[in-house]
């Protein structure tokens, strides 16, 4: 038996948004902790880790660890339906092979049932150890945002490194270069506006623009966004959701061909 | 069969191997063509039966592949019937980055095929030397590389002894084929002419050092196995060379290969996904453990021996899993119903399958990508082969660019599997009615799973509503 009444319905919408992009099915695992995913792309490029912890919820009944198969799309089509200000309750039975979202509108006048049918996923789940950082960037989710949007115009890849400067994105394309420093700034009114970097030692990496700009969907999510970046690991892009938890997308980098020769091969 | 012209047969012989035939003829008359093709003949049982057009239902037949047989007798069905999990599809891009042994001879073999050919014509140079081979790996190489993958390509040497019988048997069918082919070419049945020149076809030694020219030319990474380049292929996966083999022979699975391709090669036209197979849950589901697995392959029948009339891959793995080894099954197997070869050489085979003659020497293995010898290929293609000089250039310039697309890391290399507290549980009694034609889906609807500390004590509880909604789930798909 599961049932999670999440007061600011909108949120599940905007969650289903940042993700469905990325990843086409996954499971949602549910546990008496939080409800939470982790997904690959199809090309196991990029992976995407939420979590809204049970905290989050007004209510929350988990009796047993659940894994949901879910297809997304489908999942934010049902979603689509609720108002931004409705009250969303997923609910689902032992054995069901169905889940239910219900939708109450505010003044509990409305009252929406949307049943969805599961999908039995093969899916792999990665360890992520915990690591610490060479560079954490904290900067506004738009400004990011843009950042990518532009460069993608650009070129195809970009290389995001972190000096004692600041955090410089550049670009090469066809039609030329690109170049974007972003300096610390910290004295702004709104500590959302703040660029902050946290940096122990200066690295650079490479990433493809694309899937850097299939993460910016979750801008809305989140004021802020964080970058956190080592030399030879997956960069994670964070968005917070308020007092709930996360989503976070991990992206291997490009690698040099010399490099990846020396390295052991999976 | 004298009341159904050979066309209609040669047509059916075109098909793949489960086509699904609604009703061949005007009226009523339902041909159904069963039984793998075991010998000389091309359809060694034919049924027909007669029902009205109403009943009609999709019948599946297995049609004979216009290739010789090889690799072990209808493991693919028995393993889509047995251990669907073990095969996954997966798209041929997701596989960029990733370094792939490709068992040389079958991939030439198919270009000999299909690549350029209309009746006994094919691609040939200046000098009517065939080039089928090198347009074949000289494109669908390209194609690799541009999807970013590093393909290793093997090439067989000395076949085993005990496969010398396998090969004649080829050899006689070839012989065989090149009567039917004259006797075609007399009538001039244009289908005939095409079935069995295809037949004809032989990788020689010259196609295969026409190939290692062209790949070294290309920066590919050639290795030429002491035998079978199955197992040789086989060794490198083990070894973490390679991430996997890809192949169109079963062996590659019975040689040990963690993980096995197929329809990598074939062409992008086909729209085929590629058939991932993993050994570790092959063995997994079939709950066998490798030696009983290649005992159950040598059962089914394999390149090496016979195998025992009458007993096939649903039959042998019924024995394996009751007696464990193929001595345990000689013990105690009836032996007036089954005929056990004279002097069967299983032990043989199955020291073929566990201790191939492979190179394993780091120095030996010499395996890596380079940039390609740009007037090195012009020669050898334009000048000696006959190639459009236009179309080599581009191909060139497509090698190069596709050099920068094999930089993108996967996720894989740096974060490892992990337990997933989620695994989906088996429900084998649904799947059974979901999974009746195709081998592998890859999503199908399901249930609620409880996960995590659960107990398969406590999965059998719930099987009894699951197996309800099993029925229900029918209705949907």
């Amino acid at each position: 038996m599961l049932e999670l009444r999440l007061v600011q319905g909108s949120l599940l919408k905007k969650v289903l948004e940042a993700i469905k992009e990325l990843v086409n099915d996954a499971n949602f695992d549910c546990s008496s902790t939080g409800f939470s995913l982790q997904a690959m792309d199809s090309s196991h490029v990029a992976l995407v880790a939420l979590l809204l912890r049970s905290e989050g919820f007004e209510h929350y009944r988990c009796d047993r660890n659940i894994s949901m198969g879910i297809n997304l799309n489908n999942m934010a089509k049902m979603l689509k339906c609720a108002g931004n200000d409705d009250i969303i309750t997923i609910k689902a039975d032992d054995g069901s092979d169905t889940v239910t979202f219900m939708f109450e509108s505010p003044t509990q006048d409305k009252i929406s049932d949307f049943e969805m049918k599961l999908m039995d996923i093969d899916s792999e789940h990665l360890g992520i150890p915990e690591a610490e950082y060479h560079a954490i960037v904290k900067m506004p989710s738009s400004e990011f945002a843009r950042i990518c949007r532009d460069l993608s115009s650009i070129g195809d890849t970009v290389v995001i490194s972190v000096t004692k400067e600041g955090v410089k994105f550049s670009t090469k394309g066809d039609i030329g270069t690109a170049n974007i420093v972003c300096r610390q700034n910290t004295s702004v009114d709104k500590p959302e506006e703040a660029t902050v970097i946290d940096m122990n030692e200066p690295v650079s990496l490479t990433f493809a623009l694309r899937y850097m700009n299939s993460f910016t969907k979750a801008t809305p999510l989140s004021n802020t966004v964080t970058i956190s970046l080592s030399n030879e690991l997956p960069v994670v892009v964070e968005y917070k959701i308020a007092e709930m938890g996360y989503v976070r997308f991990y992206l291997a980098p490009k690698i040099e061909e010399e490099e990846e020769e020396t390295k052991p091969q999976v | 069969m004298p009341w159904l012209s050979s066309t209609t047969l040669a047509k059916l012989s075109h098909g793949l191997w489960y086509r699904t035939v609604l009703a061949i003829s005007i009226t009523t008359l339902v041909v159904v063509v069963s039984e793998e093709c075991a010998g000389s003949s091309c359809f060694s049982h034919l049924s027909f039966c007669f029902c009205r057009p109403t009943t009609l239902l999709p019948l599946r037949i297995p049609i004979h592949l216009p290739k010789p047989k090889m690799g072990i007798k209808g493991l693919t069905k028995l393993l889509a019937d047995n251990a669907p999990k073990s095969m996954k599809e997966n798209k041929f891009e997701s596989y960029f980055g990733r370094k792939i042994a490709i068992d040389a001879s079958m991939s030439i073999y198919q270009f000999l095929i299909v690549v350029g050919r209309s009746g006994t014509e094919m691609l040939t140079n200046e000098a009517g030397e065939v080039t089928s081979h090198l347009q074949g790996m000289f494109s669908r190489t390209i194609r690799l590389l541009e999807a970013g993958m590093k393909p290793v390509y093997v090439f067989d040497g000395k076949p085993p002894d005990l496969k010398k019988q396998e090969l004649a048997k080829r050899f006689s069918k070839r012989a065989e084929a090149t009567e039917d082919l004259s006797e075609a070419l007399e009538t001039a049945n244009k289908e005939d002419i095409e079935k069995f020149s295809k037949r004809t076809v032989k990788v020689t030694k010259q196609h295969n050092e026409d190939c290692i020219r062209l790949l070294r030319l290309m920066g590919v990474p050639v290795v030429e196995a002491p035998s079978e380049a199955e197992a040789q292929c086989a060794a490198l996966c083990k070894a973490g060379k390679v991430y996997a083999v890809a192949s169109e022979d079963m062996d590659s699975l019975t040689f040990g290969a963690p993980k096995f391709l197929r329809h990598l090669m074939d062409p992008s036209s086909k729209k085929i996904p590629v058939m991932e197979f993993d050994v570790a849950k092959v063995l997994e589901e079939l709950n066998l453990t490798m030696d009983q697995f290649i005992d159950l392959c040598i059962l089914s029948g394999c390149d090496y021996c016979e195998s025992i009339r009458g007993i096939g891959g649903q039959t042998a793995l019924k024995l394996i899993r009751q007696h464990g080894t193929i001595e345990n099954i000689l013990e105690n197997i009836n032996k007036e119903r089954y005929q056990i070869p004279d002097n069967w050489p299983y032990q043989e085979a199955r020291r073929l399958f566990k201790e191939p003659m492979v190179i394993t020497d780091e120095k030996e293995l010499d395996i890596k990508w380079s940039a390609p010898d740009e007037e090195g290929l012009i020669t050898f293609l334009v000048n000696e082969n006959g190639f459009n000089s236009d179309r080599v250039t581009k191909a060139i310039e497509k090698i190069k660019a596709a050099k920068n697309k094999s930089s993108q890391g996967r996720l894989e290399s740096f974060f490892k599997p992990a337990a997933n507290l989620s695994v989906p549980i088996k429900r084998k009694d649904i799947k059974c009615m979901l999974r009746s034609f195709k081998p592998a889906i890859e999503l199908k609807m399901s249930s609620v799973q409880p996960s995590n500390g659960s107990r398969p004590m406590v999965f059998g509880n719930l099987s009894l509503p699951k197996y309800n909604l099993g029925s229900k789930l029918h209705i949907f798909v």
